[in-house]
Formats: structure tokens, C-alpha cells, sequence
């Protein structure tokens, strides 16, 4: 994982952690060794199904919870050394913001808290509120807040310090659509100024809008690394077509040219192989009455990866009985 | 220092802002003012006794109770709601977040325990009573007994639920208060092993009698000032003990 031999700002080592039941002796792993690591103004992305065991090594890496084996290390420094959160901010999935403090009190706690030198601390404190949309709320107390509102005080406080790595459980989890925007707009901006960022998400396009590489995580292991460029470069010279009022079964003459189809009601929509064969396909699609409604060139989303991933397509290895395989990109060309 | 002021200050907030609080206090309030004008039978320095004997045994017990209330909640809460997550994920030392729960909580109970002193003030000196530096040393003692409760309940609290952490403190606050009465009985009356028994529970258990100079108070008998003293620091070297065997099993802890 180490690339280019610099010192890596995150590096995870086959990080194993086991959970005891609750009422057995008995304990059952669910990481199991966990490597990844990510650079210097990169942004990573984790992602994975629930329970996959994002937020547990996330706890892991700001030392919550302690590995059963493997390492972390956070700027080249063990986790044993605390004084490097201090270039570090977290936000925890579903924040707990104390209800007994408004807004600015709570900010100013943490700005306390991350030793932020107390002349400049009122006014970051206002900065990070007005960065998320909060400043008419500084002066409530957190009890009445929204959940979208926890959750943009829970990523003030985790960009109150400029954090040279920041480290977000689902960050755009309840934020409406401007609250999104924001988010991103505030990472992409943090990340213009050398920042690393390592997020979870479940919201494959937002991952997509931002990561430079997604980490895909799944049964407590990285099942792959890929890098946002090399997805797109899949489906390089690939063509989506979408066409309507033509029954699947006219298309047998030219389905050799297709990567895949897909059906939704009425309309049909076609990969093809190489971009000399559309003409052929488009010909063919109005021979038979059909109406061409599109035709543009295809990227698959980084959804299809993952899908692909989960199910077991690339990594044969890893390939468990009972899995249903998907058959190439065939899902999601129509979503886009 | 500064973070463990941050901490402090943060809970001595958040019990400030509770309705308890106030409760505590009204409720000091009502029992003093009753206290004043049922004894209409005595006058003078008998009232006086009376009011600061009640006064004095009111504070103690409602500062005991009030901490045990709020302190029990205390670290279990924020471990519970995910609260210790932020704090924690920051470079703060378990040690110093401990140390600023326990002052957190301490700097509550002091300032109950001042506003309910200022009534008793109040009350003793219409009640005709002399106001003696003894009160005041009875006060202070009764509060570094209080330290001492909330150090033990920070104890229990780092590993167990709050209802525990109140059932456990209760059960030291009594055995505390009665076990050199226990040992005394036991030297009498007991046979060897009960006497080994009672001597290991009198030097484990805090010696809660020392910090009572309730009785030389009301009465204005003499006292020394090692009688002041000694207790003041065996209650500071019992809660610092406590605190560091606090820290050794939370610095273990994980948060899940
Ligand atoms: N304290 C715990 N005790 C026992 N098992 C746990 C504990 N915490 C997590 N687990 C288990 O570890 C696995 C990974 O959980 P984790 O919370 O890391 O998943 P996740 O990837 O964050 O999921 P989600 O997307 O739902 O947030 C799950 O199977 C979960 O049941
Ligand atoms: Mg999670």
C-alpha cells in the first residue's frame, strides 16, 4: 500500500479487532486485518455495507477502541502518542452534541479542548458556524437541534482546528441537499489546502463527486483499493445507448456488440463495445420501429464497482457460495 | 490544565443547569425557615443550638444525596450517549478528563454547599446563635467528605451503571460512617476472625466519622487543629487514591 515512499499521513496495518458477546465468553472477529492507508491532500473514501466494520476501525485509527493486532500509525506517529490529535479532527457517526450548551459554548469547549490558542478561538468558533449554515443558532442551546443540525455541529467541531487529517463516520448522513453541497464544497476546499481526508459514506455519488480513491471494505476485510480515475477508465469507449418501443428479443442479431442491456418498463438501455459499432446498433434499433432517445459516452459509477465488488465478481477468491453474481455493468446505465 | 478547566467548567455547567440543583436548595431553604419557626418553645441559645444542629446534619446529608445523585450519572452518561467520543478524539489524557469530572462535580457541590451555608448563616444569626469559626470548619470537613463520595463514585462509574455506582457509594458512605463504631464492637465483643474482618474494612473503607465536627460546632466545644487537619488530608490522600484507581481501569476502556 505504501506508495511513492513518502510518509503516509494514514497507514492502517492488518489491524484485527474481535468483539466479546455480551453474555458468552465466546468472541467473534470482525476485522480481520484491515490495511489501507491514504497520502498528503488525498482524499479517501470508505466504503462498504452495514456492518461491514467501517466505524469500528474508524474508532480504531483515533484510539476508541484498541486492536486486537496490527498498527496504526497517524503521521508516521503510534496512536500510544496522544498529542498528534491534535492534527486530527473526527466526527463520530450520529454525533452527541451536550444538550446543556448552546452552540458556541459547545464549540468553544472543543476549541479548549484542542489547546486552539484562546485569542483566536471566538472567532474560529464563529467562522466554523457560519461555514455550516449555524450562526443564527450559536446562541441556542443544542437540545432543540435538528437531526441535520447535530450533524453540521458535529462537522463544525471537526473543522474547528484546520486538522491537517480529517476523519468523518458518514459525514452527509441527515443533511438535506444545500447541506451536502456545503460539506462538500467545505472538503473540497480543505483538500485544495493539503488536508487529508478519509470519510465513510454510503452515498456512492457524493463518494464519487469527491474521493481521489475509494477504500471498499466488506465482512471486515478491504476487498479492494480503487482509484476514482481507474473506475472511469473501465467503460473507456463504451457507449450508452437508450432507445424505447422495440421488444428485447428484435435485438438477438446485434447482441454480440453489447456489453449489456438492461430493460426498465418501456425503455431499454444498451452498452456497446466500441464506439464503431453504435452506428450499426442505431441502425439496426430503427429498422425494428424502435425510437432512439440517446446516445452518449459511457461511465460506470463507481455504484457498479462497488456492486460488483460486494457480489463477488473480481475478487474470484473471494467468491462464497450463495452470492448472486452480477453479469458485468449491466445495472445502473439507465440511472446516470 | 486548561483542558482540565475546560471539563470542569463543562460539567460543573451542565449540573448548574439542572432542575435538581435548585430543588437542593429550595428544599435547604424550606427546612431551615421550618426548622426556625417551629422551635418557638426555646428562645435564645437554645433556638440557636437547635437551628444550627439541624442546619449543619441538613447540609451534610443533602450534599451526600445530591452528589450521589448527580455524580452517579456522571462518566456513565457521557460514555453511554457517545458524548466522551469528541473529548477523547482530542489530545486530552484520560487522566485529565477524570480529573475535570471530579472538579466539575466537586465545584458543584461547593457552591450548593455555600448557598445553603449563607442560609444557615442567615437563620443562626436571627436565631441568636454565635457564628464560630467551628461552623465553618464543620462545613469545610463536610466537604472534603463530599470530595472524598464523589471520588468513589468516579470509581464505580468508570465500570459500572449508575444504578450500581449509587448502590455501591451508599454502601461505603454507611459502612464508612459506622465502621469504627463496628471495630470498637468488634475489639469488645467480637472473636478473633471478626475482629481481623472489621480491622481490613476499617483501613480500606474511608474513615467517614473524622470529617464530623458537627457536634464541637453546635455545642462550642474545643477542638484542635489537628482534629481540622488531620481529616483534611486524609480525605485529600483517600480521593486522590481513588481517582488514580479510577484512571487504571478507564485508560483501559474502550468505547464502542
Ligand atoms: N461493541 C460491539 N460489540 C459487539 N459487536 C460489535 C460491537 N461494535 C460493532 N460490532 C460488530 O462489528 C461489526 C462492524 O460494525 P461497524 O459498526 O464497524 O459497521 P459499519 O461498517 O460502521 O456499519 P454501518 O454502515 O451500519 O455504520 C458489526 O457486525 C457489529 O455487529
Ligand atoms: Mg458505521
Amino acid at each position: 500500500m505504501q506508495r511513492g515512499g513518502t510518509m503516509e499521513v494514514l497507514q492502517v496495518d492488518g489491524v484485527k479487532k474481535s468483539f466479546r458477546g455480551d453474555m458468552s465468553f465466546a468472541s467473534r472477529e470482525v476485522l480481520h486485518g484491515v490495511s489501507f492507508s491514504a497520502g498528503a491532500g488525498e482524499i479517501l473514501g470508505f466504503l462498504g455495507p452495514n456492518g461491514a466494520g467501517k466505524t469500528t476501525t474508524i474508532k480504531i485509527i483515533l484510539g476508541l477502541l484498541r486492536p486486537d493486532s496490527g498498527s496504526v500509525q497517524i503521521f508516521g506517529k503510534p496512536l500510544a502518542d496522544r498529542s498528534v490529535m491534535k492534527r486530527v479532527g473526527y466526527l463520530p457517526e450520529n454525533p452527541y452534541i451536550y444538550p446543556h450548551l448552546t452552540l458556541s459554548e459547545f464549540l468553544r469547549f472543543c476549541a479548549d479542548l484542542s489547546d486552539v490558542p484562546a485569542n483566536v478561538a471566538a472567532s474560529r468558533v464563529r467562522e466554523v458556524s457560519s461555514l455550516l449554515g449555524l450562526e443564527e443558532h450559536a446562541n441556542r442551546r443544542t437540545k432543540g437541534f435538528s437531526k441535520g443540525m447535530l450533524q453540521r455541529a458535529g462537522l463544525a467541531q471537526a473543522i474547528l482546528d484546520e486538522p491537517d487529517l480529517l476523519i468523518l463516520d458518514e459525514p452527509f448522513s441527515g443533511l438535506d441537499p444545500i447541506g451536502r453541497k456545503t460539506v462538500k464544497d467545505i472538503l473540497l476546499d480543505l483538500k485544495g489546502r493539503g488536508k487529508t481526508i478519509f470519510f465513510s459514506s454510503h452515498i456512492l455519488p457524493d463518494m464519487e463527486a469527491l474521493c481521489d480513491r475509494a477504500c471498499i471494505i466488506k465482512d471486515g476485510a478491504v476487498i479492494r483499493t480503487v482509484g476514482l480515475a481507474e473506475v472511469f477508465r473501465i467503460g473507456e469507449g463504451m457507449v450508452e445507448i437508450t432507445a424505447r418501443g422495440c421488444p428485447v428479443s428484435e435485438l438477438d442479431p446485434v447482441s454480440g456488440y453489447m456489453d449489456s442491456v438492461a430493460v426498465n418498463g418501456e425503455e431499454i438501455f444498451l452498452v456497446v463495445r466500441k464506439r464503431e459499432l453504435v452506428r450499426t446498433v442505431v441502425q439496426h434499433l430503427y429498422n425494428s420501429g424502435a425510437e432512439v432517445l440517446n446516445v452518449s459516452n459511457h461511465h460506470p459509477s463507481l455504484e457498479e464497482v462497488f456492486m460488483s465488488e460486494i457480489n463477488g465478481k473480481i475478487t474470484e477468491e473471494r467468491e462464497s457460495a450463495g452470492i448472486q453474481h452480477y453479469a458485468g455493468h449491466a445495472t445502473g446505465g439507465g440511472e446516470r | 490544565m486548561r483542558k482540565i478547566y475546560s471539563v470542569a467548567l463543562n460539567t460543573f455547567r451542565e449540573s448548574a443547569r439542572e432542575k435538581l440543583f435548585y430543588l437542593v436548595i429550595i428544599y435547604a431553604m424550606v427546612l431551615l425557615v421550618s426548622v426556625f419557626i417551629l422551635s418557638p418553645l426555646s428562645v435564645g441559645a437554645a433556638k440557636g443550638k437547635i437551628v444550627t444542629d439541624v442546619g449543619l446534619a441538613g447540609i451534610s446529608i443533602l450534599g451526600i444525596l445530591t452528589a450521589i445523585i448527580v455524580g452517579s450519572n456522571l462518566v456513565h452518561k457521557e460514555v453511554d450517549k457517545k458524548a466522551v467520543l469528541m473529548v477523547l478524539a482530542r489530545p486530552v489524557s484520560r487522566a485529565e478528563y477524570l480529573v475535570g469530572k471530579f472538579a466539575g462535580v466537586a465545584l458543584s457541590l461547593a457552591v450548593l454547599i455555600g448557598i445553603m451555608t449563607a442560609v444557615l448563616a442567615v437563620m443562626m444569626l436571627l436565631g441568636g446563635a454565635a457564628l464560630t469559626p467551628a461552623v465553618f470548619l464543620a462545613v469545610g470537613l463536610s466537604l472534603v467528605e463530599i470530595g472524598l463520595i464523589i471520588a468513589v463514585m468516579i470509581f464505580f462509574s468508570t465500570f459500572t451503571t449508575p444504578l450500581l455506582t449509587s448502590f455501591f457509594t451508599i454502601c461505603i458512605f454507611v459502612a464508612g460512617t459506622l465502621s469504627g463504631d463496628l471495630r470498637l464492637f468488634a475489639q469488645k465483643f467480637g472473636g478473633k476472625a471478626m475482629n481481623y474482618v472489621t480491622d481490613v474494612l476499617y483501613f480500606i473503607l474511608p474513615n467517614l466519622k473524622v470529617f464530623n465536627l458537627r457536634h464541637e460546632a453546635v455545642h462550642g466545644l474545643r477542638y484542635s487543629a489537628s482534629e481540622i487537619l488531620l481529616p483534611a488530608a486524609y480525605g485529600v490522600v483517600y480521593t486522590c487514591a481513588m481517582l488514580y484507581f479510577a484512571w487504571l481501569v478507564f485508560r483501559r476502556r474502550e468505547f464502542s
